[in-house]
C-alpha cells in the first residue's frame, strides 16, 4: 500500500533526522572545543560536521514531503511552511516547522559564510542551540512512535549526547588555538601605520 | 629561439638601468589606450606570479568592473627559492614601472603601488631611484608598500588587502577594485606595448644541485634540461625537479628534462611553471625528508583564518614528519592520501590547495621512497 509506505517513510525519516542532527550538533561542539588526536585531526571533524548537516537536510525534506503528500494526513503545503497553521497537532507540528526553517537558515548562511562575514555567520549559527531542542520537542510532541521503546531509547541517547557535549563545552570555557595562532600571524603581517 | 629581452642592455651586475639608458634602448612609452588589452590577449601573455592567468582577460575584467582600480605591482616574492622578481626590480626597474603606468593609463587609475618584499632592500632602492627619475605626472601616482616576509603576503588578495587596509592577509570580503600583477608580467607588458607581439621569454630561478644557481631569462620553448645546462649543469646526478616552487610539483628528472617551459603548455599537462623556480633534487638527498620539511614550512605559513587549512596542513605535516623521522608506516601513508583530498578546496584562499597539490605530487613521484622510508634524521630542505 503506497499510503502506508509514505507514512512509514515520514516517521522513519523523522527519527533518522533526529539522530543525524544530534550528531551534527555534537560534532560542531567537538569542533569548537578543538578536540583532536593524531589519529583524528580536527579538520576531519569539521568536514564530517558539514557533510552530515547537509545529509540531515535531505532527510528532513524527505520527512516533510512524504508527510505532506500522504493523502491520509491531508496537511497541505501551507502547514509545512507557516508555523502553527496546521489543523493537526498545531503546536507540535508548528515547532517542527520552526526547527526546520532555523536549520535551513543555519545551513544557507554557512554556505555563503565568505560573503556574510564571520561575525554574522557565527551569530546565526548559535541558533542551533534553539533549533535542536525545538526539533526534539516536535518529535516528542507529535511523534507517533513516542511510546515505543526504540524511539524512547534513541531520543534519550540523542539528548544525553548533546547535553553532555554542550555541558562540557560551557564548563571547559573558551579555548581556541585557531584564534591564538591567527592573532600571532596577523601581528606579523599587520603594517597599519600607527597614528 | 628568442633572445633575452627583459634582461637585455647593460651588464646585470653593474646596477640598475637608468631612465636615460632605458629610453634610448627601447624608446619612449607608447600610449596605446584600450587597444593594448587586445594586444595582450593576442600575445597570450599569462601572469608570472604563479597562477598563469591570462593577462588580457584580467585587464578586460578590471576595465569592465569600472571605478578607478589601484594598480599593484607585486614584487613580494615570498617564494623561498625564487629570486627573479628582485633581480628584475634591481636591474630593470623602468620596465616594471612602464608596465604599471600602462596599466594605470588603460584602466584609468590614479594609483600605482609597488608592493615589494620587506627584505628585498636592493630591489626597493632601485625601484625608488627609478621612480624619482620619472616625470612628475608618473612619479606622483606611485606609492611603495613593504610586503611582509610571509608566504601568503604575495597572494593577490592579500596584496590588495595590504595596500588598502594595511594587513597582508587574504580575506573573503569584497576587495577594493584593483589590478594585481607580478612585476615580471608588467615588464612583459612594457615590451609587448612597444613591439606588438609576445616576448617569448620567461624568467626562471635555477636552484638546488646546479653549478650556478640563479636567475635566467630563457625562451618559453626551451626545456628544463636546457635551463639546467645554462645554469652550468648538475653538480651530481639529479633525481627530480621541483617545478614551479612550493605550489608547483615534483617531477621525475628524466620526465622533466624534456618538458618545455611554456606556462600554457605546462598547464595542459597538469603542471605549472608557477613562479619559475626550477629546483633540482640530487639523487643523494632524501625526497621524503625534503617534502616533510616543505610541508612543515607551508603549514606554518597558514594565516590560521580557516580551520581546515590550519589544522589540516598541520596534520599532514605531522604525518609526513612521522614517516620522515620514524620510518614508513602504512597508517600514515594512508592518512596522507586520504587527508590530502579532504583539505583541498576548503580554505578561503588557495594556500591549502597549493600545499596539497605539492604533497600529492611528492606521493606520486616518490611512491617507493615513501613506502620504504627508513628512519634517519631529517636533512635540510632543498
Amino acid at each position: 500500500m503506497p499510503n502506508t509506505v509514505l507514512w512509514y517513510t515520514t516517521r522513519g525519516a523523522g527519527a533518522v533526522s533526529m539522530v543525524l542532527l544530534s550528531a551534527v550538533v555534537v560534532l560542531g561542539i567537538i569542533g569548537t572545543v578543538r578536540a583532536q588526536s593524531p589519529r583524528w585531526p580536527l579538520f576531519l571533524t569539521t568536514g564530517l560536521h558539514r557533510n552530515i548537516a547537509l545529509t540531515t537536510l535531505v532527510f528532513l525534506v524527505l520527512h516533510i514531503v512524504t508527510a505532506v503528500i500522504d493523502p491520509f494526513t491531508n496537511l497541505g503545503w501551507l502547514a509545512a511552511v507557516v508555523p502553527f497553521s496546521s489543523y493537526y497537532r498545531t503546536l507540535w507540528l508548528g515547532l517542527g516547522v520552526i526547527a526546520f526553517e532555523l536549520l535551513v537558515a543555519i545551513v544557507v548562511t554557512s554556505l555563503v559564510r565568505g560573503v556574510l562575514g564571520q561575525k554574522t555567520w557565527r551569530a546565526i549559527h548559535w541558533l542551533t542551540y534553539a533549533a535542536w531542542p525545538i526539533g526534539i520537542a516536535h518529535g516528542l510532541g507529535t511523534g507517533t512512535d513516542v511510546w515505543s521503546a526504540w524511539f524512547m531509547v534513541l531520543t534519550a541517547v540523542c539528548i544525553a549526547a548533546v547535553v553532555g557535549a554542550a555541558g562540557y563545552r560551557f564548563l571547559a570555557g573558551p579555548f581556541d588555538p585557531l584564534t591564538t595562532a591567527h592573532t600571532a600571524f596577523r601581528g606579523s603581517v599587520d603594517r597599519r601605520e600607527m597614528p | 629561439m628568442n633572445e633575452p629581452r627583459l634582461l637585455a642592455g647593460r651588464d646585470l651586475r653593474s646596477g640598475a638601468e637608468t631612465y636615460a639608458e632605458h629610453v634610448s634602448r627601447l624608446g619612449p612609452l607608447p600610449r596605446r589606450g584600450a587597444v593594448l588589452i587586445d594586444l595582450l590577449t593576442a600575445s597570450g601573455l599569462t601572469g608570472r606570479g604563479g597562477a598563469a592567468f591570462p593577462v588580457g582577460l584580467k585587464w578586460r575584467g578590471t576595465a569592465r568592473a569600472g571605478g578607478s582600480p589601484v594598480i599593484v605591482a607585486n614584487g613580494a616574492e615570498g617564494e623561498p627559492h625564487s629570486k627573479k622578481d628582485r633581480l628584475l626590480m634591481s636591474a630593470r626597474p623602468h620596465l616594471v614601472l612602464d608596465g604599471a603606468f600602462l596599466a594605470a593609463h588603460v584602466l584609468r587609475s590614479r594609483q600605482v603601488v609597488l608592493y615589494i618584499g620587506e627584505h628585498h632592500q636592493m630591489a626597493r632602492a632601485a625601484m625608488e631611484r627609478a621612480v624619482a627619475e620619472r616625470p612628475p605626472h608618473e612619479r606622483d601616482l606611485v606609492r611603495v608598500f613593504s610586503a611582509p616576509a610571509r608566504y601568503v603576503a604575495g597572494d593577490s588578495n592579500a596584496a590588495v588587502h595590504a595596500v588598502t587596509a594595511g594587513i597582508a592577509l587574504p580575506t573573503t570580503l569584497k576587495p577594493a577594485p584593483a589590478l594585481v600583477q607580478n612585476v615580471e608580467t608588467l615588464a612583459h607588458v612594457a615590451l609587448i606595448a612597444r613591439t606588438g607581439h609576445a616576448t617569448g621569454t620567461v624568467l626562471v630561478t635555477a636552484a638546488g644541485s646546479v653549478a650556478h644557481p640563479g636567475v635566467l631569462e630563457v625562451d618559453t620553448r626551451s626545456t628544463v634540461a636546457s635551463v639546467v645546462a645554462s645554469a652550468g649543469g648538475v653538480t651530481e646526478p639529479a633525481r627530480a625537479v621541483l617545478l614551479g616552487g612550493y605550489f608547483g610539483a615534483w617531477v621525475d628528472y628524466d620526465r622533466a628534462s624534456e618538458l618545455q617551459l611554456d606556462p600554457t603548455a605546462l598547464k595542459d599537462r597538469g603542471l605549472t611553471l608557477g613562479c619559475g623556480v626550477i629546483g633540482l633534487l640530487a639523487s643523494s638527498r632524501c625526497p621524503v625528508c625534503e617534502t616533510a620539511g616543505i610541508m612543515r614550512y607551508l603549514a606554518g605559513e597558514s594565516s590560521a583564518q580557516c580551520g581546515p587549512c590550519f589544522f589540516g596542513l598541520r596534520a599532514l605535516a605531522d604525518a609526513c614528519s612521522r614517516v620522515a623521522n620514524q620510518g614508513a608506516n602504512a597508517q600514515d601513508l594512508g592518512r596522507l592520501e586520504r587527508w590530502a583530498s579532504e583539505v583541498a578546496g576548503r580554505g578561503g584562499c588557495r594556500h591549502p590547495d597549493g600545499a596539497v597539490m605539492f604533497l600529492q605530487s611528492a606521493l606520486r613521484t616518490f611512491p617507493s621512497d615513501f613506502a620504504h622510508h627508513s628512519a634517519h634524521t631529517a636533512r635540510r630542505t632543498a
